[in-house]
């Protein structure tokens, strides 16, 4: 959901920008004198600045109330199943890789040499979520499972020469499933 | 200004931007490597890929350094005297860490990437020996003392003619004040530069050396999440500072072709020394993924992300927008790549105001959406100005003319520079992980786009650099050379 809104929002404000110069470049061949377009700019920029601040104190307002650090973005939090990754040049190790659709689960993360990206891909080959996998550290990532089918982990911190090849598959099982 | 000094000046900055040129061209072909490689075109083995990949994130974040204190150097020189040995100091330092980064590249295998994280260096000194991890480390210190060398020069020159470093900023203006302009922009924003990247480079070099020294003695160790903090405080300063440096150029240009001067009045001054603060305090966006990181710091770093955005939409942009606004420009070459260079640092802005959203972060971080926003500001922004201000450097110290190739060549850069960016933007949103030598079956439609982009781009900057080495032959050839104001 994130990466689309990303993509839609981007592409619509880098549009509003785009119009903005070509309206003045449009202009720039006729001559006004510069006091009087300064006096209506300064004006105008008055609104445009609050305006501006407004989308963005609304839009930080509303994305901070919901961090990943904490795990009631997982739902069903009390039932948490707690699973160790240790990330190393070029692999990772958990404690369990198989799964059931609505689990919750903690995954804590730590690496045993340098630091890797534990970046979790849903079976369309999304991510869903990630966190930092370094040595001496642990973070922790929590994520609740809503299909069925072989999620992967990939490292998303650069690691050195094989870092493409650090991919682990998960099974998500469908409930009652085999 | 003495003449001789100028003259000095003016060659120093001449052999600064012939060698950005040459060095931007080769990078943007290190870029195509990869893009080709990632989309199957070509197949290079992964530890080359990851070679090329140091070799163009450290080339093209030194080049873009390189050429933002040419820019620098030349508008600051009208206002204070500035010595062209200082110039050419940190050219032969910028020469030395260069050839060292070269060889441990290539003659040592080292492939960290220039934003390496501790203890990274060392392990890989375990795999391929000390000495590439080593030379490339050095390399990187003697590339950061010739620039600290520019910068407390530059410290100290402020100092001596504006009573310091905050006077500079216009602290008498904003706090004390005192009436009229602040100090001429491009000592403004000097200020700026010489504030945030001395502390930047400090730190980064205090992460270097303690790489270096965990490699001699891996009983040594330190802590990696403090060392990242240094890393990135460091990556991102030095980074954000190349367009500051290289914003003044517009500043001065589009000022005077629109004979429009651009003054530092109180909001301008308010808004540089936001961007200061800002500047130093928000590299935290790049660890939101880094749980062990006190939260409040975090959520810091995405307000303070959001708020740094400000600055160049309100103030730096919008100014340039007004100045141009029916001012009758000539559009030429310099004016051309100024106006949409801010632009690009807009529109870059966009993205990388989104990817410092936490929630956001969280399923875009170290995807291809973050070299999608990074090289909409350096790429059409930082560079789009370096070229800019080389057509703008021959034709006033020249005679250098346009010709209708360098529209064609302008428009050429722009348009399949909005594709480039726009196919890095997609991969982001598809997940496409960045830094990765080898990719999946269902990513490699947007490396092959993103690459037959970079190919018309390539094109349009050897047209450029060609174009800059004929008019160079030009410089010094005026029949009643520029006069300049200035100075003790």
């Amino acid at each position: 959901m994130y990466q689309t809104i990303a993509w839609y929002a981007t592409l619509f404000f880098v549009f509003l920008i785009s119009l903005a110069f070509s309206f003045v470049f449009g202009e720039s061949k006729r001559l006004k004198d510069y006091a009087p377009i300064q006096e209506k700019g300064y004006k105008i920029r008055k609104y445009y600045f609050l305006c501006l601040v407004a989308i963005l104190g609304l839009s930080a307002a509303i994305s901070l109330t919901k961090l990943p650090y904490h795990s009631q973005t997982a739902e069903a939090a009390s039932n948490l199943k707690i699973v160790n990754v240790t990330g190393q040049q070029f692999s990772w190790n958990l404690s369990q890789d198989t799964f059931t659709v609505g689990d919750s689960v903690e995954f804590r993360v730590t690496s045993k040499d340098v630091t890797h990206g534990f970046g979790i891909y849903d079976p369309n080959m999304k991510i869903i979520g990630q966190v930092q996998a370094m040595p001496e550290y642990t973070n922790t990532e929590y994520v609740t499972f809503k299909k069925a089918g072989t999620y992967k982990i990939l490292c998303l911190e650069y690691c050195s020469t094989g870092h493409h090849l650090m991919v682990k598959d998960i099974i998500v099982k469908p409930k009652g499933g085999k | 200004m003495d003449l001789k000094n100028r003259a000095s000046n003016n060659k120093g900055i001449a052999y600064a931007l012939m060698i950005t040129s040459v060095v931007l061209v080769l990078m943007m072909i290190a870029g195509l490597t990869m893009l080709l490689n990632q989309g199957k075109v070509i197949n290079i083995s992964p530890l080359l890929f990851y070679k090329i990949m140091t070799l163009h994130g450290t080339g093209m974040i030194g080049i873009a350094s390189l050429g933002g204190v040419a820019i620098l150097w030349y508008f600051l020189s009208k206002y204070i005297y500035l010595n062209s040995k200082i110039f050419f100091a940190n050219l032969t330092f910028s020469l030395i860490g260069v050839v060292m980064i070269l060889i441990a590249i290539f003659g040592f295998n080292f492939s960290d990437a220039w934003t390496f994280l501790y203890p990274l260096p060392s392990f890989s000194a375990k795999l391929n020996g000390k000495t590439g991890a080593l030379l490339f480390l050095f390399g990187l210190l003697i590339l950061g003392v010739g620039y600290l060398v520019v910068y407390f020069y530059l410290a100290a020159r402020l100092i001596k003619e504006y009573g310091g470093l905050g006077k500079a900023l216009g602290w008498d203006q904003i706090f004390r004040g005192k009436k009229g302009y602040g100090p001429p922009s491009a000592a403004v924003a000097s200020a700026m530069v010489v504030i945030a990247n001395s502390v930047g480079i400090l730190a980064g070099a205090t992460a270097i050396v303690e790489s270096i020294i965990n490699i001699i003695d891996p009983n040594i160790t330190f802590d990696p999440l403090a060392a990242k903090n240094l890393t990135y405080a460091f990556g991102h300063i030095f980074a954000n500072c190349t367009i500051y440096m290289a914003v003044i150029a517009v500043y001065e240009v589009l000022a005077e072709y629109t004979g429009r001067p651009w003054k530092s009045n109180k909001v301008f001054l308010i808004a540089w020394n936001f961007s200061t603060l800002f500047t130093l305090m928000i590299y935290t966006h790049h660890l939101l993924m880094d749980y062990a990181v006190p939260e409040w710091m975090l959520i810091l770093g995405q307000i303070f992300s959001y708020a740094n955005g400000l600055p160049v939409m309100v103030v730096t942009a919008y100014g340039a927008l007004m100045i141009v606004h029916k001012s009758n420009i000539k559009w030429d070459f310099a004016s051309s790549m100024f106006f949409l260079s801010m632009f690009g640092w807009v529109a870059g802005a966009v993205p990388a105001i989104i990817d410092a959203t936490i929630v956001v972060n969280h399923v875009m971080h170290n995807t291809k959406w973050v070299p999608g926003h990074f090289h909409t500001y350096m790429g059409m922004g930082v560079i789009a100005m370096i070229f800019g201000f080389m057509y703008y450097f021959n034709k006033t110290e020249g005679t250098q003319k346009q010709n209708e190739f360098d529209k064609y060549a302008i428009f050429t850069y722009f348009v399949f520079f909005v594709g480039l960016v726009g196919s890095f933007l997609y991969a982001g949103k598809i997940s496409v992980p960045r830094r990765w030598a080898v990719h999946f079956p269902e990513w490699t439609g947007t490396d092959q786009f993103g690459a037959l982009c970079a190919v018309f781009i390539i094109i349009a900057a050897i047209i450029f650099t060609v174009r800059f080495f004929k008019g160079l032959s030009t410089v010094g050839k005026q029949s009643t050379p520029k006069s300049y104001k200035s100075a003790s």
